[in-house]
């Protein structure tokens, strides 16, 4: 959408032609602007409720201060930018042993993973970067380049943690893929679209009288979908209780051990973006993207765009709930669940949904 | 399958019963924090009893205090320093000066303008309380509580700050006597010689 409007803004001025690839490139870096800052302030904003959240659940307060100085703001409210700014000021180390050239590119792969995926979620009725007619499957498909990143890092730092880290993330993405694939198959039956807005259309008005019409509660199996998604996708993006390939206790930081300063910094952006991008499917495809959850109430696009944040905030929060409550799965209890439960269950939704649709409609 | 699906229901139910627990400490921070703010906040001293009274101490181990009024700036605690953590600069006033008396009815001679303790060497020795004439330079607490009271923490937020200057010389007498020390070199010399 915004790509498009661009467009067509830039070529009403006739000073490029229709379609000019300079044109294109001009606008595309446009448009990456925002998802870049959209990123960075994802991750401050994450960062200081992760350890707020974190220590409201373990009986403490986390971060708190009352200024410049040692202090980092009031409730440590600087303490981010703080934070940001030593990442920034860090000496960036590269072990001597290391391949050089794949240890440089590979946070940059694990970077630009989520910056690609953020150009298809719609953030309000304009407010999408592209609005591709694939993009459901665009952005799935996007998501999975970042095995790539941590193999590259795992094996590049020379470092028996890091390859540790790198194999068991592999082998864990790769499998939770699938569970992720099959519970948005179902909501794909149901909307008979793969375009995000057209999901999101979908979901527009009532069902049973009150309820929103989310596909969350359009019947039984995409409410169960919703689940297998929502912790599908905690695992693809490798938090706790899933973190065995960064498992602090056992793999010091997994595959990126080796890595400090700045290209540490963005493995850091790329998780919480990470976050971000999965909430936002899930937003999308079941908790009704940018509508209200009242029907028809403040629907207008400012509206729209708050709402949405605030369904991805919810998940972001349940997301960090769920860290700082489940222990970490073992290895062969993490595959069991996703082969032997999730699986099999998102198997039997897409049947059940089927089934549904024949009857209902 | 029906094992397949009470392990599932268990792991679901349990699971639901963990983040009810965190959720419940979450909303309750206010009442359940244990966290002390500690420069703003501190726990109560406990009441303690060791058989006698403060008072009653025979030697305290803890902040050096040195009663600036009583000083006659005889470099005599400074002597006695295993660690030298304490550096005393003295002017000599002329003769006839009043420079105040001490409570033992000393006159001072010297005018103190530097008398630092560095906390951070101190390793509370007591030898320097012992041979002060004045006895102006103590431990904090204990047989001393009725000159200074206790400071258990003496705790800073960077290391300038356990420099303790205890020096209460003003800048202006500083100078008036460093005016009048130079023509008095001279004779200094003489005696010396």
């Amino acid at each position: 959408m915004v790509v498009d409007n661009l467009m067509q803004w830039f070529e009403s001025w006739t000073l490029w032609e229709a379609g000019s690839p300079l044109l294109f490139l001009i606008v595309v870096v446009i448009a990456g602007v925002p998802i870049f800052l959209l990123m960075a302030v994802n991750a401050l904003v994450a960062v200081y409720a992760e350890l707020k959240i974190s220590a409201f659940m373990q009986d403490r307060v986390g971060p708190m201060g009352q200024g410049p100085g040692l202090h980092a703001g009031k409730w440590g409210l600087l303490q981010t930018v703080a934070d940001a700014l030593k990442l920034l000021l860090k000496e960036d180390i590269i072990p001597t042993l290391a391949d050089r050239k794949l240890f440089i590119i590979a946070p940059f792969i694990i970077f630009v993973t989520p910056f690609i995926a953020l150009a298809a979620l719609p953030f309000n009725q304009n407010l999408l970067i592209a609005d591709l007619n694939i993009g459901v499957f665009y952005i799935l498909a996007v998501g999975s380049i970042s095995v790539i990143g941590i193999i590259m890092a795992g094996w590049s730092s020379n470092n028996k943690w890091s390859l540790y880290g790198a194999m068991r993330s592999a082998a864990q993405i790769v499998s939770y893929e699938i569970p992720v694939a099959l519970s948005i198959v179902s909501v794909i039956m149901l909307t008979g679209t793969l375009s995000m807005q057209g999901i999101i259309s979908y979901q527009d008005g009532t069902t049973l009288g009150i309820l929103p019409n989310w596909i969350l509660f359009n019947n039984p199996f995409s409410f169960i979908a919703f689940f297998i998604f929502f912790i599908s996708g905690v695992a693809e993006v490798n938090r706790t209780p899933f973190d065995i390939p960064e498992a602090e206790s056992e793999l010091v930081a997994g595959f990126h051990t080796e890595y400090s300063g700045m290209r540490w910094a963005f493995f850091f952006l790329s998780e919480y973006a990470n976050m971000l991008i999965i909430s936002g499917i899930a937003a999308v495809a079941f908790l009704g993207g940018w509508h209200s959850p009242i029907p028809g109430f403040l629907e207008s696009p400012g509206w729209s765009l708050f709402w949405f944040i605030s369904k991805i905030g919810m998940l972001i929060f349940i997301m960090m709930w769920f860290r700082w409550t489940f222990p970490r799965l073992r290895v062969d209890q993490l595959m069991n669940i996703c082969w032997k439960v999730l699986l099999p269950l998102a198997l039997l939704n897409i049947f059940g949904v089927g089934i549904w649709t024949l009857l209902t409609g | 399958m029906s094992k397949y699906l009470h392990d599932l229901w268990s792991s679901v139910s349990s699971s639901m019963i963990g983040m009810r627990i965190t959720f419940k400490h979450f909303l309750r921070i206010r009442k359940g924090n244990v966290t002390l703010q500690y420069p703003e906040e501190k726990w109560p001293r406990p009441e303690r009893n060791i058989g006698f009274e403060h008072k009653d101490y025979n030697v305290i181990r803890s902040k050096l205090h040195v009663d600036m009024d009583d000083c006659i700036g005889c470099y005599k605690c400074a002597r006695a320093c295993p660690v030298d953590c304490i550096k005393i600069e003295t002017i000599k006033v002329p003769k006839g000066t009043d420079i105040g008396i001490t409570s033992n009815d000393t006159k001072k001679r010297l005018l103190v303008n530097r008398f630092d303790i560095d906390m951070t060497e101190c390793m509370y020795c007591n030898l320097c309380v012992y041979p002060c004439p004045e006895e102006c330079i103590f431990m904090t607490g204990g047989p001393n509580s009725s000159k200074h009271p206790i400071d258990y923490e003496f705790s800073e937020y960077n290391r300038e700050g356990l420099m303790y200057r205890f020096a209460t010389a003003t800048q202006e007498e500083i100078d008036r006597y460093t005016d009048t020390e130079t023509p008095e070199k001279p004779t200094e010399k003489e005696e010396t010689e």
